[in-house]
């Protein structure tokens, strides 16, 4: 599913009536199939953004269509074809086994049996879910809760997936594996990805274009190797820097 | 429907995860009836009964009766959003193909059940055990069961108007101590509401709280006429379309005004 964003907007209001433009009159389009990243520096609005872009928060204004669908609309179909993954904070229930959470959005999502069971096994072959199925995420590492939470949000095959910084803290080993799932998963589903990471590695295996915002503003939106050919430089993290720095400078100016 | 029995059922085990507030709810529930027991009898010895307008028999089988409705009644839903307001996990509840409020109010039913057979049962043998003589009036239980069903839309239909001013106060702590003071009081499920003094009783008759305690633990316990039986579920049938319609208006501007906490 592709997604249209124009001229979107948020502002929160802050104590004593003051008010933070988090993201300041944004458009870009994502076609399907593809895996974005979504970069900017920490308080740049990602999280602002995918929180309107999963229906969550209420713009102030602009809009966003996914596949030519709206949230006034057609908010229940553009739910059952989301999943959510958000690094700091998990989608299942706390106390609950992982396995109760699962049963409880296949039932939610209306996933059929055998689509279920070959997505299971999938998990338990991939992400070793079986490991932990039966424990609630209040007993999990941060790792083990990543992947049962990835695969809440990929059973019901999602055709859009939104991952807010799905690898945040966590190791080198279990990065590659979600990383390889992540990818394996746009593959053989054409899942439309939206990942906002601050590891340039993640951006560097997974994706073909690129976002970056800053100060709630748009930077760059374009393909990884032509962000590359503009800095003349392959080392992505050095052209990343850069372009914080320049923002930073600019804010400055301004104030 | 399957997903509101397995959203039942996370109810039932989230309430039994921590088994020892399990205990200790229990515990404080005997430990509150009994108190409430002693008090009344001491009440009634001390005075006769001469300006109480129920009888300490009548008395007794309120408390009683209130008590063990109260077992299953209560409920946390605004305990619950308040916590996922604070915490940013509303968001989570949100990207779901389902009404928010169905949500809550599945899980809220899953809770009830696990309540009733954990609390609710073992308290009515416990009663059975030590209170020796009629505690309902038979002939109205069918009508008293229906109350009951209506004051648990009430309750929760309050709780959710109350949880979802969350949605743009964010910090309603204060509110609700006062909230739940006023709730408590007016309700009826300390002191029944027959023996408030006039102005309370005529404050509380434009407010909801009475008809999720003293309407219906009246009906269940004291011998009315059809008529008053008839106009008291009228009343409680106005609140559930009342406050229905409320909730509906909080949900609605609430989910515009509402803040994710958290990045
Ligand atoms: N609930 C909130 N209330 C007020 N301001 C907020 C709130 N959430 C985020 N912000 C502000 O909005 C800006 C963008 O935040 P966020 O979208 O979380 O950034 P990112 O995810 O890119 O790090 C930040 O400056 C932050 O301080
Ligand atoms: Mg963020």
């Amino acid at each position: 599913m592709s997604i249209e964003v124009n001229n979107l907007t948020k502002i929160y209001k802050q104590k004593k009536h003051q008010k933070k433009i988090a993201v300041d009159n944004i458009s870009f389009t994502i076609p399907g199939g593809e895996i974005v990243g979504f970069i900017g520096p920490n308080g740049a609005g990602k999280s602002t953004t995918i929180k309107m872009m999963t229906g969550i928060l209420t713009p102030d204004n602009g809009s966003i269509s996914i596949n030519g669908m709206n949230f006034k609309k057609n908010r229940k179909e553009i739910m059952l074809k989301t999943g959510v993954v958000f690094g700091q904070k998990s989608v299942l229930c706390w106390d609950i086994p992982v396995i109760d959470s699962l049963k409880l959005f296949r039932d939610m999502y209306r996933v059929p049996r055998e689509v279920f069971i070959e997505n299971m096994d999938a998990f338990i072959a991939i992400l070793g879910l079986d490991e932990f199925i039966d424990q609630p995420p209040r007993l999990l590492s941060l790792g083990q809760r990543m992947k049962a939470d990835l695969a809440a949000s990929l059973i019901y095959n999602p055709d859009v997936l939104f991952l807010d910084e799905p690898t945040i803290g966590i190791d080198v080993l279990s990065k590659e594996r979600i990383r390889h799932f992540i990818k394996k998963i746009n593959e053989e589903r054409h899942t439309t990805i939206i990942l906002t990471t601050h590891d340039v590695s993640d951006i560097e295996s997974l994706c073909e274009k690129m976002i970056i915002i800053d100060k709630g503003a748009l930077i760059y939106d374009g393909t990884l190797p032509q962000l590359k050919s503009d800095y003349r430089t392959t080392d992505l993290e050095e052209i990343i820097k850069k372009i914080y720095l320049a923002g930073e400078k600019r804010y400055e100016k301004i104030c | 429907m399957r997903k509101y029995a397995d959203l039942a059922m996370i109810g039932i085990k989230e309430h039994t995860a921590y088994l020892s507030s399990v205990w200790a709810n229990f515990l404080a529930k005997v430990v509150y009836l009994y108190m409430q027991f002693a008090l009344w009898n001491a009440l009634f010895a001390s005075n006769k009964g001469s300006n109480i307008p129920l009888s300490h028999n009548e008395t007794i089988r309120y408390i009683i009766v209130a008590t063990i409705i109260s077992t299953f009644m209560e409920c946390d839903v605004i305990g619950w959003i308040n916590g996922q307001i604070q915490s940013g996990d509303v968001a989570n509840q949100l990207i779901r193909p389902i009404d928010y409020k169905f949500m809550i109010f599945a899980r809220h039913i899953g809770t009830s059940l696990a309540r009733f057979v954990i609390y609710t049962i073992p308290l009515m043998i416990l009663i059975c055990i030590f209170y020796n003589g009629e505690l309902f009036c038979k002939k109205q239980l069918a009508c008293g069961i229906l109350s009951i069903i209506l004051a648990y839309m009430i309750q929760f239909l309050y709780s959710l108007i109350i949880g979802l001013m969350a949605f743009w106060l964010i910090v309603t702590w204060p509110l609700n101590m006062l909230l739940a003071a006023i709730y408590k009081l007016l309700s009826g499920s300390w002191i029944p509401a027959a023996m408030f003094p006039e102005l309370l009783t005529k404050i509380n008759m434009f407010l909801p709280f009475r008809a999720i305690y003293a309407i219906p633990v009246t009906i269940i316990t004291t011998p009315m006429s059809a008529e008053s039986i008839r106009e008291s579920l009228s009343i409680q049938l106005f609140w559930v379309v009342a406050l229905f319609l409320i909730s509906e208006a909080a949900w609605v501007v609430g989910k515009n005004k509402l803040v994710v906490q958290g990045g």
